[in-house]
């Protein structure tokens, strides 16, 4: 840390943290109305849909939080000056963290839009574009004041801004259901496939050069190949959503075309993850922050674009479309490219954030932390997939009504659970450890010994 | 590679996937109408899909195979549940699903609220979305009922069907009625005497239930009809 105004990204951290351990544990409570027979009494005050809502809606909540600190980290050390308000950027905090409040509170006695992952009332959805505005003039008044441009914060700045027109597409009632699914995606996909893909590269890459000081040309020229690659693939890949929504047949081909070459990117970014490690001199350290990078590399890579791709095409979506396969490449790919991205930016910058020196820290903790949640996730999407192609069978192919056919699934539902359990201890451990990071116990541990317990493993110095 | 080649790879690529995402946008619009029957998109409907989003019933449910998995999709719910299939789900939940390991939340709707829910369900069945999901395609209840029809001349029970008019509420094939559950569906989740004791007394197996009751027929007459709509059920396992 260099500029004292990087210091409004901690508290979007702290609370980033919180709200993601609140969403592990109510998936939790999502899971187990799978293998349960929850009483009519608890389904009338709680039913799955509110918890669902809540699930979902503190997923968006922390992640958008998390993508901003790491903004208010970012955008000073790359313009080279403090930003523009500070204290703007506190309140900012305040007035997302109480809509978000109010939203989850108010879900809990029916007031919601009613829109998957866009249950915020529209009255709310007035604050969080308040919220975005004065998060983008902060950001943009600050870089605009320095004048120092690279395509790093052009990816980054592009992408907020794109997030945020996005988000209005979401806010009206459109009186044709068709029509609402049609632009609904327009918010979801382009978010998750576009926009946020554009803050992933910027923060990776910044990452990339801090720790490991390779040539920033190379970065910067493969960003911009990255970026085109995934606004080519994502853009009009949107189309593997219109497939069954009511729209022209056309989109049957475009969307498969396109978003048949989505994992491309994908892997681009991890070739290029791992090119830096292996190009530059430096051992690679502090080593939990790597297995982070490592893991959001290679996750992202299996959860968003291998899961993706096994779903992608009409023949196949026909009959996995709306089943528990969504449900599996949902979280694996939510979980690799998006919670890995912000827990990485979390151990990267933190560290930094407190002072400790060359930002290394004590990272036992975390260790287990991040082998529980990505076990977790992982055996947790295996079985989501197995419940979603008996669903695909069951109910698909044989016809069989839906209750017949959940009723098999409840066996995998119990696994996913089960597996839930360990994300939250995982989660727990990660989020106690990030928020009381202490400086390295043993610095003067010889590399030789950190080599044979395998920190720092691959390092070629 | 240059930097002036990575440059254009973002630009071209970009563009060039916005210009066909645009174009086909416009080309969504203009058929938008046709494919959905947007003149049949009535105010009845829209306070129905008001209704629909004020209940948060997308949170469960899948339309279009968007929203929540946990509950059964309800894109062609109108088509396979019937009319009064659909309302009886609305009024009473909790009776409908009282033996059901997944219960659905007894939300008190207004009379005005279940009639336009039921509107809305009867529009987007008819959505023309390329005949998902499979479970509920027409084409497939039609190659698999028309083969149970072709022996009905022969079958006692399909004439009996016939003689009761089953088929005046209930659909059968890509003919009947709309205001009962779709027999293809009841074979496939009911068993034989199931069917027939609901045939005997509607009221006494689900309360609330608008079927009458065919009390002039036997006992054994009440069974012939419960294997013959079990059977249309199982002739479906072909796709």
């Amino acid at each position: 840390m260099t500029y004292r105004s990087q210091r409004v990204a901690y508290p979007y951290f702290v609370v980033a943290l919180l709200l993601f351990a609140l969403q592990v544990v109510m998936g939790l409570w999502v899971g187990l109305q799978y293998v349960l027979t929850v009483p009519q009494s608890v389904v009338d005050v709680f039913p799955f849909a509110t918890s669902r809502a809540m699930h979902t809606n503190l997923l968006v909540l922390w992640m958008l939080l998390g993508f901003m600190g790491a903004t208010y980290y970012l955008v000073p050390e790359e313009a080279e000056s403090e930003l523009a308000w500070p204290r703007l950027a506190i309140f900012q905090l305040v007035l997302l963290v109480g809509t978000g409040v109010a939203a989850l509170v108010g879900f809990l006695f029916g007031w919601t839009q009613g829109r998957p992952l866009l249950e915020i009332p529209t009255t709310l959805d007035f604050l969080v574009v308040a919220g975005a505005l004065i998060f983008l003039a902060n950001v943009g008044v600050t870089l605009w004041r320095a004048r120092r441009w690279n395509v790093l914060q052009g990816a980054l700045l592009g992408g907020l801004v794109f997030l945020a027109v996005m988000y209005l597409f979401g806010m009206p009632f459109y009186p044709n259901l068709a029509m609402d699914w049609y632009y609904w995606w327009w918010v979801i996909h382009l978010w998750v496939e576009g926009a946020w893909e554009l803050i992933t590269a910027a923060m990776a890459a910044f990452m990339l050069l801090k720790l490991t000081g390779v040539d920033r040309k190379v970065v910067e020229k493969w960003l911009y190949v990255e970026l085109g690659l995934f606004l080519f693939t994502g853009i009009a890949g949107t189309g593997h959503h219109y497939y069954w929504l009511g729209a022209p047949k056309a989109w049957l081909l475009v969307g498969g075309a396109f978003s048949a070459l989505e994992p491309f990117p994908i892997l681009l970014m991890l070739y290029d993850t791992w090119r830096s490690t292996r190009e530059h001199g430096r051992s690679l350290a502090p080593g939990l922050t790597w297995l982070y990078l490592g893991g959001m590399a290679v996750l992202h890579f299996v959860g968003a674009g291998l899961f993706g791709f096994a779903h992608t095409l009409p023949q196949i979506n026909y009959y996995t479309h709306g089943s528990q396969v969504t449900v599996s490449h949902g979280h694996l790919a939510f979980f690799g490219a998006y919670a890995l991205l912000n827990l990485s930016f979390f151990y990267f910058a933190i560290p930094r954030l407190k002072g400790l020196p060359e930002g290394r820290y004590d990272e036992r903790a975390g260790r287990w932390g991040f082998w529980l949640m990505t076990l977790g996730i992982l055996g947790m999407s295996l079985a989501f997939a197995v419940a979603g192609v008996l669903q695909t069978y069951l109910e698909r192919i044989r016809g069989e009504p839906f209750m017949v056919a959940q009723a098999p699934m409840r066996f995998w539902m119990l696994i996913v659970v089960l597996h839930g359990l360990l994300v939250v201890a995982g989660v727990v451990v990660t989020v106690k450890h990030l928020l009381t990071l202490g400086p390295e116990r043993t610095s003067a541990r010889p590399a030789a010994e950190l080599q044979a317990i395998g920190v720092g493993a691959g390092a070629s110095s | 590679m240059s930097e002036r080649l990575a440059k254009s790879i973002f630009w071209v690529g970009t563009l060039s996937s916005l210009v066909v995402f645009l174009a086909m946008t416009v080309h969504t619009h203009r058929n938008f109408a046709a494919l959905t029957h947007a003149e049949a998109l009535d105010d009845k409907v829209v306070a129905g899909k008001h209704a629909f989003e004020r209940h948060n019933c997308n949170d469960c449910h899948t339309i279009l195979g968007f929203g929540a998995y946990y509950a059964p999709d309800l894109t062609r719910a109108y088509a396979r549940l019937g009319e009064d299939g659909v309302r009886r789900r609305l009024e009473s939940p909790e009776v409908v699903f009282a033996s059901s390991y997944r219960k659905m939340p007894q939300q008190h709707l207004s009379p005005t609220e279940v009639e336009d829910l039921v509107a809305f369900l009867a529009w987007v069945s008819r959505i023309d979305n390329h005949d998902w999901p499979p479970q509920d395609s027409p084409h497939r209840w039609q190659r698999s009922t028309e083969r149970a029809l072709a022996s009905a001349a022969l079958s006692p029970a399909a004439a009996l069907v016939q003689q009761e008019n089953c088929l005046a509420c209930h659909a059968l094939g890509t003919g009947g009625g709309s205001v009962g559950p779709r027999l293809e569906w009841i074979g496939a989740r009911r068993d034989v005497d199931y069917i027939a004791r609901y045939i005997a007394n509607p009221e006494a197996v689900s309360h609330g239930s608008r079927m009458p009751a065919f009390p002039h027929l036997s006992e054994g007459q009440r069974l012939m009809i419960g294997e013959f709509v079990v059977s249309l059920a199982t002739d479906r396992s072909t796709p």
